[in-house]
């Protein structure tokens, strides 16, 4: 009989059917003609019969088979993307997953993990830095301030009034400009006197922000300058305070400084400028022609860049006016120029840009770990599913098809994490501003699920499904079909997923390595910093801020030493102090001299914290006196000035010698107080750090508090019990003493020193659960191979068994796959992990980046952890039954 | 042996005809039209096989692979609703035609 197939292939060509179609028309038609041939045969014999039919065959009507519909819809067919046949797909694609469902909703658990921490770590970025300052397109505003080369460039100053006025005379950058600058006052009537910090501004300031008051109206012509009626702008909350949020506050008047001021508006609730602890602003009643240049005070200033102009454009204009005012000016403006930076990055100190993007990069790695362990468990199934492939792809369905069946699978088990995911990363963020709620975050975060955080969380959900789906849905694709359909080939297509699959694991533990040397590194700064004994004690003490300035230098001392005398005797209070900085506060470090050295320059002069204090500092911060004595009641006025240092001190500027009896002197080169001497030595305390000032533990000196006059103070009150019980028995004493003095900033000591370490804290707690995650997800996705591996092997353990090899034997053949994966991901993760600690040093703590320990402890445990997820594998190989398994199969 | 452009004008016809009741594959369509046609009417495979695939692409029948216990699968064509209204209409201008050819010539049906 003929071979009817090739006649009729033969014949089709030059029609250009698609494979799928020209198999099934090649099919039809020779089924047709075999069928025809067998009854033919019988009437004229077989020669005959063949030749009647190819004549059939050679009909020119057989050319004119319509082929152009049928090849558009084979063409639709293989696409991506095509409605009918993606949900046909997506049932399918259902059903195999809910066929395996505790696999799958761990696969869905590891993603949502990875997706809601992304997610959760995205909304902190968005809400503090994407998101931007609360003002009407806060990227357009700008913050000037001016340099000059006498100065270094990071040391850029304020405006002076003068060159202020000639900018907004001359510029045209911006649409406005304003000048601003902040100081203290006291503020009372209605409602308690209290020390605040006011803003004074021009108008301009208002209209960089282009915020709306909520009630009433901002600064008007004429009130910014000299003479200008005394009006206030309230903050929300300073109108909650201290009018009840009642409208008719308009028009009526608050005291500052002990003067009457018309408050004429209201800001709305989310409002601050330039910071949160800002609740009133005045008018900046500025006289530059009145005021000679050299003198007057210096401006902050900020302006809204005009449409199409750039930040350097501004500046290159501002130079201009101020090479114009150098010229005419020399004596004060030689070389002064300006310098235009965004406002955001002016307020918002650099290092913490970086830490955020470290930490949305560290969470990332956790996604892409995550991403990783879901990638291999599909492989696994893909190694289980060749045949299916295989059969799929010989009935018809394109390489695309599979691919398409894989990616689809992968995007559901995406889609489900996605909404877990988002889920968690609401659940992180309640947990996260609950956690900062009593630090005083900057006024403008705003950490929620914000549309634009929903969006990423879906850009996060599909990389999850391109991330988790390609490998697997291309290595399926790549299957041979032949060799698939021939008996017992699977072992042979699952040997390049298998090595894909170590591969992978290689990359999951190289990354969890990095993220847990960050983690290990965060870590290790928290429990110092909270291990960190201070040097003096936080328990039970109160604190709380005092200003008094008088005319009569008789009254103030007066008033401080009657307010020290009262606070030592109030019942329950063990010890009492006033002082001009509390310990374990924010680093003020100054200049002083040391008797008979000389220096040079301004800058050569050395640098130590300072702070006067009463004699009960010691008693109440239970701070020991390790040589001479301590600042006694005897030091007053009149008396020889003295001062007592720190150990630091003494190792720092007396190199260890005996520093008492030598002479300081506060100031530089231009100071004119007294000698100071040195009369004992305190061990060194601790000190906040910033950015600028990373020494925990600086040089430090005390001197009285009584040997000097003083219009602040801050107030020190150990108790025997509850601090915060003193509190209104210590305003009642400052009551007393001036009905019109606030008391401020009352809080524990506790968490004073608490809010110092907050960032610490929240930061470093979130590196640890990252850590934790990425440890966990990378064990669990090394068991899941090596266990994968091991059954794939259990014919191989058998054979081994069955010829003697000891439980031992397999042990270790099962380990040392694992053992080599562990060793390639630990090196690369550890490479990676060095050049990332090195973005964390800013807020580490007392830890290097490249601390031994941590990076010790980090290959300990992950080696530990990954031998464990191999031996459980290797335990069940050893018991492999050799009869079972030979027969297996 | 009918004219071709006869044959080709009414095969449309004839093949709704035979799927009017029951889906059919090819051969069984070719066999039917040969045997109820008394060996009138025949369709080569080079003219069936066209005709059907024209007919589904028009939408006038749909081809189905179907798999039968024991037998190899065949592709067995059924009529949509798009053919049945074809039918209808061809029948009845059909009758209309078989009417005035035989008011004209005189024909007459038993």
């Amino acid at each position: 009989m003929p071979d009817w197939r090739t006649e009729v292939r033969s014949r089709l060509p030059k029609l250009g059917l698609a494979a799928g179609d020209e198999a099934d028309v090649v099919e039809e038609i020779a089924q047709h003609l075999e069928q025809q041939f067998a009854e033919l045969c019988v009437h004229v014999g077989s020669d005959e019969a063949r030749r009647q039919l190819l004549a059939q065959l050679d009909d020119p009507a057989f050319g004119t088979i319509p082929v152009r519909r049928r090849r558009a819809a084979t063409r639709r067919s293989t696409r991506l993307l095509n409605l009918h046949w993606l949900g046909r797909d997506a049932r399918y694609g259902a059903r195999t997953l809910t066929r395996s469902p505790a696999v799958m909703l761990i696969a869905a658990l590891a993603l949502a993990l990875g997706i809601g921490l992304t997610t959760m770590m995205y909304s902190v970025v968005y809400g503090l830095i994407i998101k931007g300052l609360p003002y009407d397109d806060p990227d357009r505003i700008a913050f000037v301030m001016e340099a000059s080369p006498s100065r270094s460039v990071d040391d850029q100053t304020q405006t002076s009034v003068q060159d202020f006025a000639e900018f907004q005379a001359q510029q045209r950058a911006f649409e406005s400009l304003g000048g601003y600058d902040l100081g203290p006052v006291t503020v009372s009537a209605p409602g308690l006197p209290e020390r605040i910090e006011v803003a004074w501004m021009t108008r301009g300031v208002f209209d960089v922000t282009r915020v709306r008051p909520l009630l009433g109206r901002t600064f008007r012509a004429g009130e910014d300058t000299v003479g200008g009626p005394p009006v206030a702008v309230l903050s929300y909350a300073a109108w909650r305070d201290r009018f009840g949020a009642d409208s008719s506050a308009i028009g009526q008047s608050i005291r500052v400084d002990g003067k009457p001021v018309t408050v004429v508006g209201v800001m709305p609730p989310r409002f601050a400028f330039p910071h949160e602890n800002v609740r009133i602003w005045l008018p900046l009643q500025l006289d530059p022609v009145g005021t000679p240049r050299g003198q007057g005070r210096g401006l902050s200033v900020v302006g809204r860049l005009r449409s199409g102009v750039s930040l350097e454009d501004a500046e290159r204009e501002l130079d201009v006016i101020s090479s114009r005012i150098a010229a005419e000016h020399p004596e004060t403006n030689a070389g002064v120029h300006a310098v235009v930076t965004s406002f955001q990055r002016a307020v918002m100190p650099p290092p913490v840009f970086s830490l955020l993007y470290t930490m949305l990069g560290a969470v990332t790695l956790v996604l892409l770990i995550a991403c990783a362990n879901v990638a291999n468990l599909l492989l696994d199934r893909a190694a289980h599913r060749t045949r299916e492939i295989g059969i799929r792809r010989a009935l018809g369905a394109s390489k695309l098809a599979v691919v398409r069946q894989f990616l689809l699978e992968a995007f559901m088990l995406s889609l489900v994490a996605t909404l877990l995911g988002t889920a968690l990363a609401q659940g992180g963020i309640v947990a996260f501003n609950h956690a900062i709620a009593d630090t005083q975050p900057p006024f403008w975060m705003d950490v929620r699920l914000h549309p634009q955080v929903l969006l990423f969380a879906a850009a996060m959900g599909l990389l999850a499904t391109v991330a988790s789906g390609l490998l697997p849905a291309v290595q399926s694709a790549r299957i041979d079909i032949n060799e698939i359909l021939k008996d017992d080939s699977r072992a042979a297509s699952s040997l390049s997923i298998g090595r894909l699959s170590r591969t992978l694991v290689v990359f999951e533990i190289a990354l969890s390595c990095t993220l847990l040397i960050a983690a290990g590194l965060m870590t290790k700064s928290v429990v110092r910093l909270r291990a960190i004994t201070p040097g003096f004690v936080t328990k039970n003490i109160l604190t709380a801020q005092v200003s008094y300035s008088s005319t009569d230098p008789a009254k103030q001392q007066h008033f401080f030493e009657t307010l020290a005398h009262e606070i030592a005797r109030l019942p329950g209070a063990q010890a009492a102090s006033l002082s001009t900085q509390l310990p374990g506060g924010l680093p003020y470090p100054s200049r002083f001299a040391i008797e008979g050295h000389t220096y040079a320059r301004e800058q050569d002069y050395p640098m130590s914290q300072q702070a006067a204090v009463t004699p009960g500092y010691f008693e109440t911060f239970d701070i020991p006196v390790l040589r001479g004595r301590a600042i006694e009641a005897t030091d007053r006025m009149g008396t020889v000035p003295v001062a007592v240092v720190n150990q630091r001190f003494v190792d720092e500027y007396f190199h260890g010698a005996d520093p008492l009896g030598k002479r300081i002197r506060l100031g530089g080169a231009s100071s004119t107080r007294p000698w100071l001497t040195i009369v004992g030595v305190i061990p060194t305390l601790y000190t906040s750090t910033t950015p600028t000032h990373r020494d925990s533990w600086p040089p430090a000196l005390l001197t009285s508090y009584w040997q000097r006059p003083r219009s602040d103070a801050s107030i020190a009150i150990r108790s025997t019990s509850d601090p915060m019980a003193l509190v209104p028995a210590v305003r009642r004493i400052v009551a007393t003493l001036d009905a019109d003095v606030p008391v401020s900033r009352v809080s524990s000591m506790d968490a004073l020193m608490a809010q110092s370490m907050w960032a610490m804290r929240v930061f470093g707690g979130l590196f640890v659960v990252f850590g934790l995650v990425a440890l966990t997800l990378a064990a669990i996705g090394l068991y899941a191979v090596m266990a994968f591996s091991v059954s794939r092997r259990v014919r191989e353990m058998g054979v081994r068994i069955a010829l003697g090899a000891t439980n031992g034997d397999v042990v270790r053949l099962v380990c040392r796959q694992g053992a080599r994966q562990i060793a390639i991901g630990l090196l690369l993760g550890l490479a990676a992990g060095a050049a990332a600690a090195r973005l964390l040093t800013v807020v580490l703590f007392e830890v290097q980046p490249h601390d031994p320990f941590v990076f010790a402890i980090v290959v300990l445990v992950l080696s530990a952890s990954g031998l464990v997820a191999c031996l459980i594998p290797a335990a069940r190989a050893t018991r492999v039954d050799p009869v079972t398994a030979l027969r297996s199969e | 042996m009918l004219t071709s452009e006869l044959k080709k004008g009414s095969a449309e016809f004839l093949i709704l005809s035979l799927l009017e009741h029951e889906a059919r594959h090819g051969y069984e369509l070719a066999k039917l039209i040969e045997s109820r046609s008394m060996g009138v009417l025949t369709f080569h495979v080079a003219s069936l096989y066209p005709l059907l695939y024209r007919m589904e692409e028009r939408g006038w029948i749909g081809g189905r692979w179907v798999e039968k216990a024991g037998e190899r699968r065949r592709r067995f064509y059924h009529i949509t609703a798009a053919g049945r209204k074809a039918l209808d209409a061809q029948r009845e201008s059909w009758r209309e035609f078989v009417t005035a050819i035989g008011r004209v010539a005189g024909v007459r049906y038993a």
